[in-house]
């Protein structure tokens, strides 16, 4: 029921400018973004188990299997690396600002920024973490596209001040019909195009905390766009959102996982 | 008359005009001397500053020759480049396969396997590192160990909340109220309120100070540290220049680093004590500090390290300290009825003029380093180093650190001290070295998730193309435990490499680079090409360099010096040619009367000619003979003496603190021969007018 009326507030929502093929408000902008986000978000917990790739060129591949967890409400994430054997037990969290690397091997911390490239690849935190677009970055619309088949919005992203994000600029296509991002350019200071990701397929679930559906990509494609040989191919392969442990996000539980 | 005597009557005649004309042989004679000495001093000094370059390249880090892998993109810079650590040498898959061919080939003495790259070490913030030591403790069941170092913890939270607190006095209201959050969690971290569980709970505790307190007291420091990885016996063995100076050598067949010394006091010590250092060392050699941009700069600099100072003192430390500094200073310890801040004390006492350098530098030592980690780490401690691997990948390894050592001669060079040395097995690990079962697992991990790449320029038209909706609805989540079927506790580090290893297990995998040294290293041009010969012969695709390739610029250095001595020295002798010529055409002119009645009693051409040569070849043999025993004396009494090297590039240059030159008699016969050269050919167009003299114009001459 919920689903439905959500389903039918989205369609009145996007309804109306696309009818008339004139640009977004500002305001509107911020709610779409809003809508965005809150669609991604759970009010419980989120477990994904996610498999990254990269490649580059003349170099090996990087493969590894890993479980996110999410607990949006404290805004706390954990990527914890199961595979690989020789990178299983490694892990980043996320308290606050701040990102935290745990290496097994040597039992250490590290603290990390925000530009951290995931295990080396070209994913960032961001990349797994909820969706934070309306609170961190004010929105410009900059034109109606298509992408393959699909009508699309495109926006532009600057990050508002104070705020630390691994890209201050970000470029967006969101489907007309439901949106969804498609794709997304991510860009330097300087204005220099960084990275493009795709995501080719959202996938909805039902969440018993949150009562509406939770969205996730199902993949996300990025292509680096300083490198060009080089891309990273992330597959959410399962989502839980039943609670997690209280005491998960903490450096002692992601300590204990491989000892 | 006889040949002799006729070249007896030459020569007379020749002192006879040298002598008649004594200015003009003066001044050739000068030019020609000075010439000389000019080219055997230049070339005495440069084939020995030649000859400690080589000793500095070779005996350090470089060998007689280098070897890589012809698939490297970036030419080999074993004294590194501008890439920190990033260059593409390509690499060689397996050491013993070049070990057993080159090691054949005649006049190679040895073969070192050798992996250069950057790492980097963190220093943690001062509550960060107290708060990893209590972690530790309270993991070995030690709480009553980590609750000694609470007031510790709680001193460094103490400053961190003075320090916001001044922040907050003067920041914007923008971020005042992130401030004032920051600031509830200081107040937090030192209420009695939260120390009262840590008995109970020390771990929640201190995942609190941890994750939410330690971050806002700064990020520590970051080290980058070059490293070689090797077979550290076999370096130690060929390379005699290495000297561990504290510690022991690493092992055979244990891991472990050796830390450059040059390296731990440049980069590693603390700044307060780098600078102290830098001063002392410079009121020594009596250098002012007021006066030299430089020194005063590090002054200034010096003055602002009392805060990193008092954050790494324990409070009782603190207290006793405080009373020293006030004591040596001559201050009360309270003014206006308050005890005296130590942050001003310090200050105090790190503010360093010409006359009390030397003794603050001493205090430092004998008082404060005690108390303080000067050093991040000592002899004998396990460190962390990071690196990424050739997949950019972060990669990090404990590694013991088992001493420190120089390069004998080169201890104030920072070119070789800035090279540490690391066994090959962490090197292996660090560069993220694969083996064929690490491979297999990952594509046993791609198979399962079985989802393509898709090619960058029709991603958009392969993804969007089709005009499905991009939504799907799968209703439930997935319940799953990846974490359990993992196990993540038997799962253990990769196996590519081990803890302990023997000699062949050494030997036996990836390096990047290889020294080659010679049984004798006057041969290199030959050996070089017979190692290319024997390396092509079995199918091995390698580069080999000399020692001068392999340190990039440094080893061209001594060509470039050359170069430019043997300009000056054509130009000096370019000028010498035509004064001589000049002179000679003058005497010529002057002499048309001689000439005329020499040819009229029967002189031939040859022998005016011969008469002129020998004029020049006398003047030129005394004076250059001469010029070039000057240029030997003072070669000579350079050696005796030694020429300072003024600073660090020079001690490399002159592989060590001075240059001690030495002349051969290969110098003096060059420089004579050459200034013989010069004399002949200019000479030979005066003469050549000379004989062209008729006896009809001597006696025209005399009318």
């Amino acid at each position: 029921m919920r689903h439905s009326a959500l389903a039918l507030a989205l369609a009145a929502f996007f309804a109306t400018p696309v009818a008339d093929a004139e640009p977004l408000s500002a305001a509107q902008m911020v709610d779409l973004l809003k809508e965005i986000d809150d669609r991604q978000r759970n009010s419980g917990d989120y477990k994904a188990l996610a498999f990254i790739e990269q490649r580059e060129k003349d170099k090996e591949k990087v493969v590894y299997e890993t479980v996110i967890y999410r607990r949006d409400a404290d805004d706390k994430l954990m990527i914890l690396f199961l595979r690989p054997k020789a990178e299983a037990g490694k892990g980043y969290l996320r308290v606050d600002e701040n990102l935290f690397i745990y290496d097994p091997g040597v039992g250490k911390w590290e603290r990390r920024t925000e530009r951290e490239r995931i295990g080396g690849t070209d994913s960032r935190r961001a990349d797994f973490d909820e969706s934070r677009l309306a609170v961190e970055f004010d929105p410009a619309y900059v034109g109606e596209a298509k992408l393959g088949k699909f009508p699309v919005h495109h926006l532009k992203l600057t990050a508002k001040d104070g705020v630390d994000a691994a890209y201050p600029v970000i470029e967006l296509w969101i489907d007309k019909a439901t949106g969804n991002i498609l794709k997304a350019q991510d860009f330097a200071l300087s204005g220099r195009l960084m990275r493009t990701a795709y995501y080719p397929k959202w996938r909805r679930i039902e969440s018993a905390s949150k009562g509406t559906p939770v969205y996730f990509p199902e993949q996300i494609r990025i292509y680096d766009e300083v490198e060009k040989e080089n891309q990273t191919l992330i597959v959410m392969r399962k989502v839980d959102l039943d609670p997690l442990p209280a005491n998960m996000f903490t450096k002692a539980w992601l300590e204990s996982q491989s000892r | 008359m006889s040949g002799f005597a006729r070249l007896q009557l030459l020569v007379y005649m020749a002192l006879r005009s040298l002598w008649a004309h004594k200015v003009k042989s003066l001044i050739v004679g000068s030019l020609i001397g000075f010439g000389t000495m000019l080219f055997v001093l230049g070339t005495a000094l440069l084939d020995s500053i030649e000859g400690a370059i080589e000793r500095s390249v070779v005996h350090s880090l470089s060998g007689h020759l280098q070897v890589y892998s012809a698939d490297g993109k970036d030419e080999l810079a074993i004294f590194g480049d501008m890439t920190m650590g990033g260059a593409d040498w390509g690499r060689i898959d397996d050491f013993a396969v070049i070990d057993e061919v080159i090691s054949k080939v005649d006049n190679v003495e040895a073969v070192v396997p050798m992996g250069i790259n950057t790492a980097y070490m963190t220093r943690g913030s001062d509550l960060e590192r107290t708060l990893g030591r209590m972690r530790e403790m309270v993991r070995a069941g030690q709480v009553a160990d980590a609750r000694a170092l609470v007031p510790k913890v709680k001193r460094l939270v103490g400053l961190l909340d003075a320090d916001l607190r001044n922040q907050l006095v003067i920041a914007g209201e923008d971020s005042a109220a992130e401030l004032k959050e920051k600031l509830a969690r200081a107040e937090r971290a030192a209420s009695d309120a939260l120390w009262a569980t840590f008995d109970s709970e020390p771990l929640s505790v201190l995942e609190f100070l941890d994750t939410r307190v330690a971050p806002l007291a700064g990020e520590g420091r970051v080290m980058f540290i070059r490293y070689v990885g090797t077979d550290l016996g076999r370096f130690a063995e060929h390379f005699d220049r290495l000297k561990v100076v504290r510690g022991e050598m690493v092992p055979d067949g244990r891991r472990g680093i050796l830390i450059n010394q040059k390296y731990a006091d440049r980069v590693l010590k603390i700044a307060a004590a780098r600078l102290l250092d830098d001063l002392a060392e410079a009121r020594e050699a009596s250098i002012p500090i007021e006066g030299t941009a430089e020194l005063a700069a590090k002054a200034r600099r010096l003055k602002t390290q009392g805060g990193a100072i008092e954050l790494m003192l324990d409070p009782d430390d603190a207290e006793a300290l405080a009373l020293k500094l006030a004591t040596l200073l001559g201050v009360e310890t309270e003014r206006n009825g308050e005890a005296l801040d130590l942050g001003v004390l310090l200050e105090l006492f790190l503010t360093v003029d010409d006359d009390n350098a030397i003794a603050r530098h001493a205090f430092f030592y004998e008082q404060v380093a005690p108390l303080v980690d000067v050093y991040p780490f000592s002899v004998g401690d396990v460190v962390t180093i990071r690196a990424w691997t050739r997949n950019n990948a972060l990669k990090a390894v404990n590694v013991r650190v088992w001493g420190t050592f120089v390069f004998e001669g080169l201890e104030r060079s920072e070119l070789t001290g800035a090279a540490n040395l690391l066994d090959l097995m962490t090197f292996r690990e660090l560069y993220g070295q694969m083996t064929a079962t690490d491979r297999a697992e990952l594509e046993a991990i791609r198979d399962e998730v079985g989802v393509e790449f898709v090619g960058r320029d029709n991603a958009e038209d392969a993804l969007f193309g089709g005009g499905d909706s991009v939504e799907i609805d799968i209703g439930a989540d997935d319940d799953f435990d990846a974490v359990a079927e993992a196990d993540l506790k038997r799962e253990k580090r990769t196996m590519a490499v081990s803890e302990e290893f023997d000699a062949e297990m050494n030997r036996k995998g990836l390096v990047l680079n290889a020294a080659i040294m010679l049984e004798d290293g006057d041969r290199i041009a030959e050996s070089k090409a017979a190692i290319a010969a024997a390396a092509e012969a079995a199918g091995l695709k390698l580069k080999v360099v000399d020692w001068q390739e392999a340190s990039g610029v440094l080893g061209q250095l001594a060509l470039v010096v050359r170069v430019i001595l043997y300009i000056a020295i054509f130009i000096i002798f370019a000028v010498a040619l035509v004064i001589i010529n000049n002179s000679m055409l003058m005497a010529t002119m002057e002499r048309v009367r001689e000439i005329g009645t020499l040819r009229a009693i029967g002189a031939q051409r040859g022998f005016v000619m011969a008469m002129f040569l020998l004029e020049t070849l006398v003047l030129g043999l005394i004076a250059g003979g001469l010029g070039a025993l000057a240029g030997a004396g003072i070669v000579i009494w350079l050696g005796n003496v030694g020429i300072p090297a003024q600073n660090e590039i020079m001690v490399f240059i002159f592989s060590g603190n001075r240059l001690f030159p030495t002349v051969g008699a290969e110098h003096l016969g060059l420089g004579v021969i050459i200034i013989l050269i010069v004399s002949l050919v200019s000479t030979w167009y005066p003469a050549r007018m000379a004989t062209r003299v008729e006896p009809i114009e001597a006696m025209r001459g005399a009318d």
